[in-house]
């Protein structure tokens, strides 16, 4: 009751208020191409936001290729002072490691491919 | 252009970055949104540029409009604050310009109105300061409620309504309006 009452009290316009407002109203200003401006900054801003992760991602693999290398000569060395014979047993039971973890990056970079079309 | 159409073009904006329909809510506000902020600053290509701002930052902020109030409201809101931003900005810039002994930014710089330019709106708003400027805007030329003002400038309803009382009164004193000439 009391917020109609207040709605009533905005809405009832006197001479000045119509004085005022004939004052202030102006013509709707001619589109002019600022439209297609704001839409222009919108649409780089939204390659932007797709490109940042892929460029991260390679920007990334740039950084870390040299540390990665070092520490696969680590781990290389590292499985020379294993015994043959645990090195065996791990490969009958994982026979095809080097096919499921091409598998599993190929995956992800399809999902990474669809999630950017969908955009 | 009605609220209902403005509400679904920012829902199906919201749902699925749809960029056409942002497009849309652009070219269908951008003639109030750039005329507010030309009665601010008084400067046609600075209230463009920062109509342009105002646009980008609403495409930022658009999942919180909450959709109780109209979207013209919201969107003045932030084309105030946009305002009040450059605003701050340029004081500082002002201050830091002083500060290294170099000469204000040259006025003749900006596209302002030439004087004999100057309507009885710009001389009605000269008397007004920043703040009542805003409000009599959103008020009489983008016919806000006083709701909708309140929320656009994050004051109570009550002082909007005082604000306006005080500019209505500068008005009357300065231009020596007597009640019988309205209308």
């Amino acid at each position: 009751m009391t917020s109609k009452i207040i709605n009533m009290a905005d809405s009832i316009k006197d001479a000045e208020d119509r004085f005022l407002e004939s004052v202030f109203r102006t013509d709707s200003l001619a589109d002019n191409g600022f439209s297609r401006m704001v839409m222009r900054r919108i649409r780089r801003r939204l390659w932007v936001k797709r490109l940042a992760l892929p460029v991260a991602v390679v920007v990334g693999a740039a950084v870390a290729f040299k540390p990665l290398v070092g520490l696969v000569a680590m781990l290389a060395g590292i499985l020379q002072v294993v015994p043959n014979d645990m090195l065996e047993t791990a490969n009958q039971a994982l026979p095809h490691l080097s096919t499921y973890i091409l598998g599993a990056m190929l995956l992800a970079a399809c999902l990474l491919g669809l999630r950017t079309i969908e955009e | 252009m009605t609220r209902s159409e403005d509400h679904q073009l920012v829902a199906r904006v919201v749902s699925g970055q749809d960029a056409n329909a942002f497009g849309e809510l652009v070219s269908r506000h951008q003639s109030q949104v750039r005329n507010f902020l030309r009665k601010l600053t008084g400067d046609f290509a600075l209230a463009d540029d920062l109509a342009q701002d105002a646009f980008m930052h609403a495409w930022d902020k658009l999942q919180t409009f909450s959709g109780s109030g109209s979207f013209i409201g919201w969107l003045l809101k932030i084309a105030y604050t946009t305002f009040l931003q450059s605003r701050r900005r340029s004081k500082r810039y002002a201050e830091i310009l002083q500060d290294v002994g170099q000469s204000m930014v040259d006025e003749s710089r900006h596209h302002s109105m030439p004087a004999e330019e100057v309507t009885d709106l710009e001389k009605l708003l000269a008397v007004l300061d920043e703040e009542e400027r805003a409000i009599m805007v959103m008020s009489y030329a983008c016919g806000l409620s006083h709701r909708e003002i309140s929320d656009a400038t994050s004051m109570p309803v009550g002082s909007v309504k005082s604000v306006i009382f005080r500019a209505k009164d500068k008005i009357r004193t300065n231009f020596d309006i007597k009640d019988h000439q309205y209308g």
